[in-house]
């Protein structure tokens, strides 16, 4: 979830350079506590030079083979933020360090023979690692090593590229791909003198570096919340305070480290993550081709839903909020909604459309039991698209609630934050297709969308891999001109609907469109403004899929793989008929949730 | 002169503003309703363009809002009711209504449809004041609408300050933090946010909860006068518009 790539400038000390460099919106500012480094910073330095430096700058003490006693001394007198260890430290040194609060840096000396099997022992005892060139000193040596090394590195720690960087390598920079890789560390290649930086020439490289990050990701929303043309708030005043706050505040929540922790650990420990890639034997040979079934059926409370709401209700414990409000359509958001309530003791009001409350009873008797209390909607057609509006109305009448959105939809931040939530998902397929198939991109992605969370999670990480074919698949009900549909992208055209632009079925007069579709939790009349612009763009080819079609993919998959999956995931199945594969086609199928509260449906209709 | 500014200019207090849908509760009430609400006295009227989905009304706004609809009321009927209004009705006329139904109906048209028909302002509460400001600014000042803008509880003091600066004829303000419809609850915040928002540069006039002589003249002691929606739709699904206006003045 790294926002940009993070900029370190190392090798500082001299005041006035200094004061120029901290107008640059740079992560690190690094110091060298070595003294037999050219830019060492010397035994007098002058600790209030540091105190000027913003506090968006984290200051980096670098040292080699140093006493831990002096380490912390030093740390505390500077003020340092972040203590980088360039020698031969232990991993035990740098836990201790670490255990005392400060940000540790392990800096390792690359070259073609080195053993990745070393750097085991230091994972979870030090923040990163900084990959420098090897030398015959401690670093310094103003060269690059072969990136392409770094293949071989698969551990989980994230790293810092170093090593002889310099403005020329901004292309480089921007062609190198790796998963862990979180930034650059830039020292003497941007130097008029030991310890003097072109101040001119650092900025060119921060500004180019990141405009080619962002712009390269084409199908990330802007800074306004817009994709393309879909997007951004229209919301009525009357929201804008609370839309504002999350707004200001997502993205330094997200990335903080403290919630990343939680995050993962909840994850792994409570979610049970990461979720199976399971290659299907019968229906790869059905299709001819190589199937795999991305497995959020497997997740706690059965589906994707509650990789983000175990995000948002961490951000709405970090802004300090007591009263949660969702809304929910099959139930699944909400069940997942009244379980992360569950686990951190808040208020949890779901509002769910009275029709719903009557077809998915046993997921209102889920969220009961968890504490949650059910507001049946009774305005509308009483289904989703009512839902949100009844959880809009209640968010403006209690302002100092979180509303917790449980799809890419509403009005900006919300379908980035959620999609950002619900990237694990495409995260975890490259990890594992690593390991099954020596390669990390599918031919072919799958998802069903409804508001399109699992969508954009399973496509988030492959959006700027144009070969990956990505396919997205809406439920068209009765059949797509039966008037009896939910295929949104299909019949729908521009507008706005819950606060956000995108597509969306309405009549002439700019009337919403009651929606259908057998499957509740694609019963939805609009689409997350990034469907609206993968559409518009052609980067996601969209199908729909009808009832009948949905609830017969459902049954081959039971009978063949024995697995039973939900309504809305058997959509994405049934695609697999209306498209054509070759036998060497890796395609990936987001099962977004598993079957048992659809039984119904099912025995009615088989 | 755009009449909103003729109106705050001339009367300047107590302003009784009264809001209802359109084509409520029957398909062509809409010229009587104005010309009932001109004739007892009312400042100026707030017609709303039916919506299906009124994310900031009550239940009250949303039931009539739907009656209108099923009725066949849509924003080309509603020009088409409006067109010789003009002739009779000579208080200031807002539309209020939610942005999908605009933007359907195409930003231009709509603008020199209100032009024709002589409407002096519109309300879009959705319609985000960053968006107007950069999109739609000129277009409205070339057909002489004004954008109404919205303030509330919850508005921050320095968007306060923007919106003032772009505010034109009024301000709606919010009384409360709730759809319409609510009740409003006198606290000491309460007043000092009424007292904010009545020391800007530009008129207001409170909004949400506002149902009775009391409330109204309690809102009008702190603005230069208020908007009743919720409590005049009941009295119009009751037959008795008339008897409530008059129980106002």
């Amino acid at each position: 979830m790294t926002e940009h790539l993070k900029i370190k400038v190392c090798g500082l000390r001299d005041k006035d350079n200094l004061k120029e460099l901290m107008e640059l919106p740079l992560d690190y500012m690094g110091f060298i506590y070595y003294s037999k480094s050219a830019r060492f910073v010397g035994d007098d330095f002058d600790a209030d030079i540091l105190k000027s430096i913003p506090s968006d700058i984290r200051k980096v003490g670098v040292f080699v083979n140093e006493s831990v006693e002096k380490i912390l001394l030093l740390a505390e007198k500077y003020r340092l933020d972040v203590i980088q260890l360039h020698g031969d430290e232990t991993p035990n040194v740098c836990k201790t360090i670490k255990d005392s609060g400060l940000e540790v840096f392990k800096a390792f000396q690359l070259n073609e023979s080195f053993q990745f099997e070393q750097l085991e022992s230091y994972h979870k005892k030090c923040d990163y690692f900084l990959f420098d060139t090897k030398s015959e000193s401690y670093g310094g040596s103003g060269k690059k090593f072969n990136w392409q090394i770094l293949e071989k590195y698969k551990g989980e720690t994230a790293f810092f590229l170093s090593g002889g960087i310099g403005i020329d390598d901004v292309e480089a920079v921007k062609e190198f791909q790796h998963p862990k890789l979180i930034g650059v560390d830039v020292n003497s290649g941007f130097e008029e003198s030991p310890a003097v930086k072109k101040v001119g020439l650092v900025k060119e490289f921060v500004k180019s570096v990141r405009e080619k990050k962002m712009s390269d990701n084409k199908y990330a929303v802007n800074d306004r919340g817009y994709y393309g043309q879909f997007g951004g708030a229209y919301i009525p005043e009357l929201m804008r305070a609370n839309v504002d706050e999350l707004r200001e505040n997502y993205l330094k929540i997200l990335s903080s480290e403290q919630f990343q922790k939680d995050y993962a650990r909840l994850l792994d420990n409570y979610v049970g993550r990461p979720t199976p890639l399971t290659k299907v034997e019968n229906l790869s040979k059905r299709f001819g081709t190589n199937i795999y079934l991305k497995r959020e059926d497997l997740n706690h409370t059965g589906a994707h839903k509650i990789n983000n709401t175990i995000g948002q209700i961490l951000l709405a414990k970090h802004l300090g909020k007591k009263r949660i409000i969702a809304e929910t359509g099959a139930g699944q958001h909400g069940v997942a909604t009244a379980t992360v309530c569950a686990l951190f003791g808040l208020e949890c009001v779901v509002h769910m459309g009275a029709l719903d409350v009557e077809r998915q009873a046993p997921n209102v008797a889920r969220m009961q039991m968890l504490g949650a209390t059910v507001i049946p909607a009774t305005s509308g057609n009483q289904t989703l698209k009512d839902a949100t509006n009844e959880a809009i109305r209640d968010w403006i009448a209690n302002p100092h609630s979180f509303y917790l959105i449980g799809s890419v939809v509403g009005p900006h931040p919300y379908p980035d934050m959620v999609s950002r939530l619900q990237s694990i998902i495409s995260e975890e397929i490259k990890e594992q297709l690593v390991k099954e198939q020596d390669k990390q991109n599918p031919d072919c992605v799958i998802a069903c969308v409804g508001g399109g969370s699992n969508a954009a999670g399973a496509f988030y990480h492959f959006l700027d891999e144009k070969e990956v074919n990505l396919v997205a698949v809406e439920a068209s009900g009765m059949g797509v001109d039966s008037g009896e549909t939910a295929a949104t992208i299909t019949i729908g055209d521009v507008g706005f609907i819950h606060g956000s632009k995108t597509l969306l079925m309405q009549d002439d007069d700019g009337q919403i469109i009651e929606p259908y579709s057998i499957s509740a939790g694609l019963d939805y009349p609009g689409v997350g403004p990034l469907h609206a612009h993968l559409a518009e763009s052609g980067r996601a080819q969209f199908l729909s899929v009808t009832d009948q079609e949905a609830l017969d993919a459902a049954m081959v998959l039971a009978k063949t793989e024995g697995i039973i999956p939900a309504l809305e995931s058997a959509h994405a199945l049934a695609a697999l008929e209306k498209m054509k594969f070759t036998k060497d086609d890796v395609v990936v199928l987001n099962l977004s949730g598993r079957g048992d509260k659809d039984m119904e449906t099912y025995m009615n209709n088989l | 002169m755009n009449r909103i500014d003729q109106l705050f200019q001339n009367k300047g207090k107590d302003i009784l503003s009264i809001y209802f849908p359109a084509g409520y509760p029957n398909l062509e009430d809409t010229i009587p309703t104005l010309q009932l609400l001109q004739d007892k006295g009312v400042d100026l009227v707030e017609i709303g363009i039916p919506f299906s989905d009124p994310l900031a009304d009550g239940p009250v706004i949303q039931l009539a809002a739907k009656q209108a609809l099923d009725n066949g009321m849509s924003l080309k009927k509603l020009f088409s009711q409006l067109k010789d209004a003009r002739k009779t009705i000579t208080m200031p006329l807002i539309l209020m209504g939610y942005w999908n139904v605009v933007f359907k109906y195409g930003v231009d048209a709509f603008l020199a449809d209100c032009q024709a028909c002589g409407i002096d302002g519109v309300i879009l509460p959705d319609l985000p004041l960053e968006e107007y400001e950069e999109e739609y600014k000129a277009k409205f000042e070339a057909h002489g609408v004004y954008h109404v803008l919205l303030v509330t509880p919850e508005t921050t003091d320095e968007r306060m300050v923007k919106i003032e600066k772009a505010a034109k004829g009024f301000l709606y303000m919010v009384s409360t933090s709730a759809t319409t419809g609510g009740a409003v609850e006198q606290s000491k915040e309460r007043e000092d946010y009424f007292k904010k928002v009545a020391s800007l540069d530009i008129p207001s006039l409170i909004g949400f909860g506002i149902r009775d002589k009391q409330s109204f003249q309690h809102a009008s002691s702190f603005s230069d006068g208020a908007i009743i929606g919720t409590a005049f739709i009941k009295a119009l699904e009751k037959g008795n518009a008339a008897e409530f206006i008059d129980a106002l003045l």
